[in-house]
């Protein structure tokens, strides 16, 4: 955005103001740009974890079909590792190894240390409130899980308990007994700053056959 | 138990390099705290619960003021006051047997209250000790605990504190730290806690060694003590305030380095080397050496006791010879015989040896590895090009995710051949994905796998992203041949645990490079090694009865480091045969297993090291986590280890404390290990130029700087104190994202320059 279009935009400016118009102009100009940039590296965000997921899907099911882990893409630092799906509200995002900020920006991804989801233990997924895991709030106590895992087996669980937890005191312990799952994300919702609350929805396996069972 | 996680950084971009350098942040820090907790060596943390309401004993109050050694604290009634903790002397006896020492720690508290006290004490143990045993007296009584499932021995534990009865529990925290709990300790009793624990003798080169942690005491009593500790009533742990009654509380509480610290210790070493010893010494205490035994020795303290300020180390040199030092111990339990055997390399005459190599070296250049860490690898591998001599071959191959091998066979590494790979290594520059298969599987491949002239090598050099384990392991398992794998963990290693593994399969070392600093004098340190690969192509074999052998794969000797063989049989007879190749030379060795000598421990050894073989096959996917699990509460609990899933449980039958009675817990804080500085680890209060106070009656303030102190590389530790309480859990990263604030702040803006142009200029006009 230029003075001399700015010029054309007020054709009504007379000879007197058009020294001024300029200034106006350049500071729209900055204004504008800064905008579109902030505006761009949000959007970019939400832009990154869509399109992500759709690679990342495609992946998945390589891996699936391979066995192998598999990369969305050649230059990622990690690769899927299952899909969480809430039928009730139709929520189903593909999860990452290892919950490093590189991770969550392309889906929730699986805590390191913890163990697979439908193992002994509780498999902590974590991802943020506004993209993968905004669906979290949704989530009610009675709703069925679905983790499909890399290597094709499933798990079904079922939300017991929704809470807010602090980062650092979350009462999780991946190596508890029975077999557990926590999906985790930033608290409160709407909040556009970082904050030390997280949103913890527990959940436990609905006991099948022994737990994990192949697709 | 809490898993830490790594901090998440706060952009949420994608380039490759800060996402690297944060990781190999993370690795420094998980690294310093891993070298930490075996640093800790001596930091005991007792924590003890005393009724403050039933703690009236006027006598056991104290100021800390009044303290001139070490103690720990209890908070009395009336603030200001204070009992002192149990602590009175410690006993350590230890018993070495070839590759493996087992110590008694007998232990003497005294609960000098007049309330009813439950103890919990967090110990660590050296590297790799397994606590099996563990016996509790408490005035007349004597508990023997047993093993049981955890959370069995939990619930059989609480129910026995509500009932009143007496009780003892140990966990294990982590592999190397451990919790023992001690509920109703009688009003004025003295408590005696024996813990044995079995772990190996640490081999450096022709080095042997043992480490004692000592810490009974506080080993840090600050100087003046200007501010008031104010005990939580239900946590315990305490916050210090800025006192507001100074004078009260009279300064000074002693330094240990002005003060000597009084807590006796003493220490009986019974070392049964299992070769010819030379010299016997320890770097930190005074001893006395009896025995004339070529073998054997028994080692005490000069004195008789000795202040327990700094950790007890023992070395042992074995008399040099020209045939490897065979060692063989024997234990019967249970109905079966274990068998433990140990390889040491002849010394001296590995230089002479050595065989021409065929060396591959690998290195990642990936993204991650950008920043020092390729600086050092490259500084590293130009160090080993330089270490060539023309009558090895070697190539290199570089990986990001791509791969490009530098020759397309091994070359002679004739002079003109190495400027060519050191020109190529200085070019390298770290960017791109990490893609580490085909790379590995290149360097695997063999085009001569019957040339047995030359030693081949591969040097995996590293910052440790292996994503794909499985087919990483499946290449290594169907494609090693005769290769042997050297994995270099550099900067950072998130993925240590299966390098390690690797390695083993590969049948070479794993160099874990902890931080870039120390990346040169490890390089050379394994270089060294791979220059002398003393006795390679190892086998073991028993001429009678079937034999369950642990481990499963021979790895080669090289310099400095022993082969320990475990077995269990039916029963002991026969022979075993090691052999193996020295340099090209043939050379076997034949155990008659009848003249093995007897030794303590060795079947927890065997389980131990069959505990980690069910680690590996769950690794290697061979049985599933239910069936590696299975495996190793069987063994844990024939053999009565605690591990991660088995305790250590004793409850004495007669309920003894009065229905009425009540037993609180108040956790007692512990001191820090001598040596480390109480400056750099506490720091000065803020606010208060006398500087630092009771050290551990700060807990989350401790934590916080350990925590600091750790992330600077520093030896310190946060593990103990870092973990806030059993219930705290995992810590969960950082899931906002600041998308919807750009969003806000953008728009906001764009509509600004909207308004700029178009509302003022309609304001003039109808002005």
């Amino acid at each position: 955005m230029s003075a001399s279009r700015s010029l054309v935009l007020s054709p009504d400016a007379g000879g007197r103001i058009a020294q001024r118009v300029p200034l106006r102009a350049a500071f729209a100009a900055v204004f504008a740009l800064a905008g579109l940039i902030l505006a761009g590296q949000g959007a970019y965000v939400h832009a990154k974890a869509i399109l992500a997921q759709i690679l990342l899907e495609r992946a998945f099911a390589t891996s699936l079909a391979t066995g192998a882990p598999t990369k969305a893409w050649a230059w990622a630092d990690t690769w899927p590792v299952a899909r969480i799906e809430v039928p009730r509200i139709g929520a189903s995002e593909i999860a990452l190894a290892g919950a490093s900020g590189e991770a969550l920006a392309f889906g929730p991804g699986h805590l390191d240390g913890t163990p697979e989801a439908g193992e002994p233990g509780v498999a902590i997924y974590a991802a943020h409130r506004d993209t993968h895991f905004a669906f979290l709030k949704e989530v009610r106590v009675g709703d069925e899980i679905r983790v499909l895992r890399r290597d094709g087996r499933a798990a079904r669980f079922r939300v017991e308990e929704t809470r807010v937890a602090a980062w650092n005191a979350s009462g999780l312990d991946p190596h508890a007994a029975g077999r557990r799952l926590a999906l985790v994300t930033c608290w409160p919702f709407d909040a556009v700053t970082r904050g030390p609350l997280r949103y913890v929805v527990e959940a436990s396996a609905i006991e099948e056959s022994g737990g994990a069972s192949p697709r | 138990m809490d898993i830490s996680l790594p901090p998440l950084r706060l952009s949420d971009f994608t380039l490759p390099s800060p996402m690297a350098r944060a990781r190999r942040v993370v690795a420094r820090i998980a690294i310093a705290a891993t070298l930490g907790i075996a640093g800790l060596g001596g930091l005991i943390v007792a924590t003890v619960a005393a009724n403050a309401s039933e703690a009236r004993s006027a006598q056991a109050f104290v100021k800390p003021a009044d303290m001139t050694s070490g103690a720990l604290l209890l908070k009395g009634a009336e603030p200001g006051k204070f009992v002192e903790a149990p602590q009175v002397r410690a006993d350590y006896d230890v018993t070495v047997s070839g590759p493996t020492m087992r110590t008694r720690v007998t232990q003497a508290f005294t609960n000098p209250t007049d309330g009813w006290v439950e103890g919990v004490y967090v110990y660590p143990l050296p590297e790799k000790g397994a606590v099996d045993a563990m016996t509790l007296v408490i005035g007349d009584r004597v508990i023997v605990a047993d093993v049981k499932k955890r959370e069995e021995a939990k619930e059989i534990y609480e129910a026995a504190k509500r009932d009143g009865k007496t009780a003892a529990l140990t966990e294990q925290e982590r592999p190397n730290l451990f919790t023992n709990s001690v509920a109703n300790i009688g009003p004025g009793e003295t408590v005696l806690v024996r813990i044995e624990y079995q772990a190996p003798v640490h081999q450096d080169a022709e080095r042997m060694s043992l480490r004692i942690p000592l810490v009974v005491a506080p080993r840090y009593v600050p100087k003046p003590l200007v501010t008031e500790v104010s005990m939580d009533a239900v946590g315990g742990w305490g916050v210090v305030d800025p006192a507001p009654d100074r004078g009260r509380i009279t300064p000074p509480v002693n330094d240990p380095r002005e003060t000597a610290p009084t807590n006796p210790v003493s220490i009986t070493v019974r070392l049964n080397a299992g070769f010819r010893l030379g010299e016997v010494a320890s770097s930190t205490h005074k001893i006395k050496v009896d025995g004339t035994d070529e073998a054997a020795r028994t080692v005490t303290l000069d004195a008789a006791d000795v202040p327990a300020d700094r950790d007890f180390e023992l070395a042992w040199t074995a008399a040099s010879g020209p045939t490897p030092s065979v060692g063989l111990f024997r234990e019967s339990v249970g109905g079966s015989d274990y068998v433990v055997a140990y390889v040491t390399p002849p010394t001296g005459a590995a230089k002479e040896e050595k065989r021409p190599r065929e060396t591959i070296f690998v290195i990642d250049n990936s993204g991650s590895m950008s920043g020092p860490s390729m600086g050092q690898a490259k500084a590293s591998l130009a160090f080993a090009l330089d270490r060539l001599t023309p009558a090895d071959r070697f190539d290199v191959i570089r990986f990001d995710d791509t791969m490009e091998r530098l020759f397309l066979d091994t070359v002679a590494a004739t002079p003109e051949n190495v400027a060519k790979a050191k020109a190529f290594v200085a070019r390298l520059s770290a960017e791109g994905g990490t893609e580490m298969l085909p790379p590995l599987k290149a360097a695997l491949f063999d085009p001569r796998p019957n040339d047995a002239a030359r030693v081949r090598q591969i040097v995996f050099l590293t910052d440790g992203a292996i994503g794909d384990e499985q087919r990483m392991f499946d290449a290594i398992a169907s494609g090693r041949g005769r290769s042997r794998l050297f994995m270099v963990g550099i900067g950072s290693a998130p993925n240590s645990f299966l390098m390690t593994r690797a390695a083993e399969l590969g049948r070479g070392t794993f160099t874990h490079i902890g931080s870039t600093e120390e990346v040169d004098a490890r390089m050379r340190e394994l270089f060294a090694k791979l220059e002398s690969p003393v006795i390679t192509s190892l086998t073991a074999a028993f001429s009678e009865g079937a034999a369950d052998m642990t481990p499963r794969t021979l790895p080669d000797i090289y310099r400095g480091e022993p082969l320990v063989m475990a077995a269990r049989m039916a029963k002991v007879s026969g022979a075993l045969e090691i052999g193996g190749l020295i340099g090209d030379q043939p050379w076997t060795v034949k155990l008659d297993l009848a003249k093995a000598a007897p030794g303590d421990g060795i079947s927890k050894l065997w389980a131990r090291r069959k505990i980690d073989d069910a680690e590996v096959s769950r690794t290697l996917r061979e049985t599933g986590p239910e069936a590696a699990d299975a495996e190793i509460l069987k063994l844990a609990l024939e053999h009565k280890l605690t591990t991660r899933l088995t305790s250590l449980v004793a409850v004495d039958q007669t309920p003894r404390r009065p229905a009425g009675a009540t037993l609180t817990r108040a956790e007692v804080p512990l001191n820090l290990p001598a040596g480390w500085d109480f400056d750099a680890v506490f720091g000065k209060r803020p606010g208060s130029e006398q500087g630092p106070t009771v050290p551990g009656m700060r807990r989350a303030d401790a934590q916080s700087k350990l925590e600091r102190v750790a992330a600077m590389g520093v030896a310190a530790s946060p593990a103990p104190l870092a973990t806030p309480s059993p219930s705290a859990g995992a810590n969960l990263p950082q899931t906002a994202t600041d998308a919807e604030l750009k969003l806000c702040a953008g728009l906001a803006l764009i509509l600004l320059a909207v308004g700029l142009l178009i509302i003022r200029p309609a304001r003039r006009r109808a002005a």
